[in-house]
């Protein structure tokens, strides 16, 4: 499969590789897969309880160039917006960014639910309600 | 030439258990699917159209990419089992996408990370003769995990059959349904490490 020149170059270069203390209260931590492939990543995100501003973002893909291509550019993108601004990225705008082709629309949903979750998950620690659309939006 | 009464030009296709005229049944005799799918390409074979209507040999020839479809679909027990659960609407990919259990997916996700240690050890040029050794119980682990779905599988594919022959209600059902298509979804990632470090060992 011919990759688009961006999704090398985050394949080459992944931004933000790493993980974050799980147990850090202003820590979230989002785990998904996609069974279609049976591809998993891990995104997480450091978030400023007063200003909700996400500070820091790290992730571990385990999967293909597209799915560490979009989660590279996820983290990228979620830094210094706040949860509101971060909950809005949706996977086409991933898709649009990177030039994935319909078969790897997948990997994009998969940057959108690691957000979500991640967020849902810093949500529930600080006991803030997570809208059931919010939750899995797929 | 007048068409034959049940004509199929416009009708939707068959599905492919109805193709061989089978319920729509998980377990399956293989020989007996073979025979079936041997028989009808025969009547299908583009020898017996050859003077027939332009329409009725291009009936034929798309009927015949379907029956190809179908067996391959139907002979291998785990496509089949994801055939039947798209069929009943359970199993829609991309759209309505299953997550999994979150103590699966931290599974996994360590198994890779075990995995990517191994690879990584490997490339940092540690002893080899270990490395191939722990990759190798590595696979032992995974080809075990695989079989365990494998034989849920078949356990929930006989419940589904059975709930068929005693007429169990909806709800029943999409509860067998529901347990397959989890299955099916471990099944998948449990698979992909398996794949994984074979191809690890294949380099090692
Ligand atoms: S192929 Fe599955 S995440 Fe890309």
């Amino acid at each position: 499969m011919a990759y688009s020149d961006k999704v090398v170059e985050h394949y080459n270069n992944p931004r933000n590789v790493g993980s974050l203390p799980k147990e850090d209260p202003n820590v979230g931590t989002g785990l998904v897969g996609a069974p279609e492939c049976g591809d998993v990543m891990k995104l997480q995100m450091k978030i400023n309880p007063e200003t909700q501003v996400i500070e820091e973002a790290k992730f571990k893909t385990f999967g293909c160039g597209s799915a560490i291509a979009s989660s590279s550019l996820a983290t990228e993108w979620v830094k210094g917006k706040t949860v509101e601004e971060a909950l809005s990225i949706k996977n086409t705008d991933i898709v649009r960014e990177l030039s994935l082709p319909p078969v790897k629309i997948h990997c994009s949903v998969l940057a959108e639910d690691a957000i979500k979750a991640a967020i849902g998950d810093w949500k529930k620690k600080h006991g803030i309600e997570v809208p059931v659309a919010e939750k899995v939006a797929h | 030439m007048s068409m034959p009464a049940t004509s199929k030009t416009n009708a939707p296709a068959q599905d492919y258990f109805a193709i061989f005229g089978l319920p729509r049944k998980l377990w399956m005799e293989r020989d007996a699917l073979e025979q079936k799918y041997l028989q009808l390409s025969w009547k299908l074979h583009p020898d017996n159209f050859v003077n027939a209507t332009e329409e009725e040999r291009e009936r034929s020839l798309r009927r015949s990419s379907e029956l190809n479809d179908a067996y391959r679909t139907l002979e291998d027990p785990v496509a089949r089992v994801e055939y039947l659960l798209s069929l009943e609407n359970m199993r829609k990919e991309g759209e309505h996408k299953q997550q999994a259990p979150p103590e699966l997916l931290e599974e996994v996700f360590e198994l890779n990370e075990s995995l990517d240690e191994l690879r990584e050890a490997k490339s940092a040029g540690s002893d080899l003769a270990s490395l191939k050794s722990r990759l190798e119980s590595a696979e032992k682990n995974f080809g075990e995990k695989l079989g365990e779905v494998d034989a849920q599988l078949q356990v929930t594919a006989r419940e589904w059959d059975d709930a068929l022959d005693r007429n169990a209600d909806d709800v029943a059902r999409r509860k067998i349904m529901g347990r397959l298509n989890e299955l099916l979804n471990r099944r998948s990632y449990v698979r992909n490490l398996v794949v994984n470090v074979a191809k690890e060992l294949g380099e090692a």
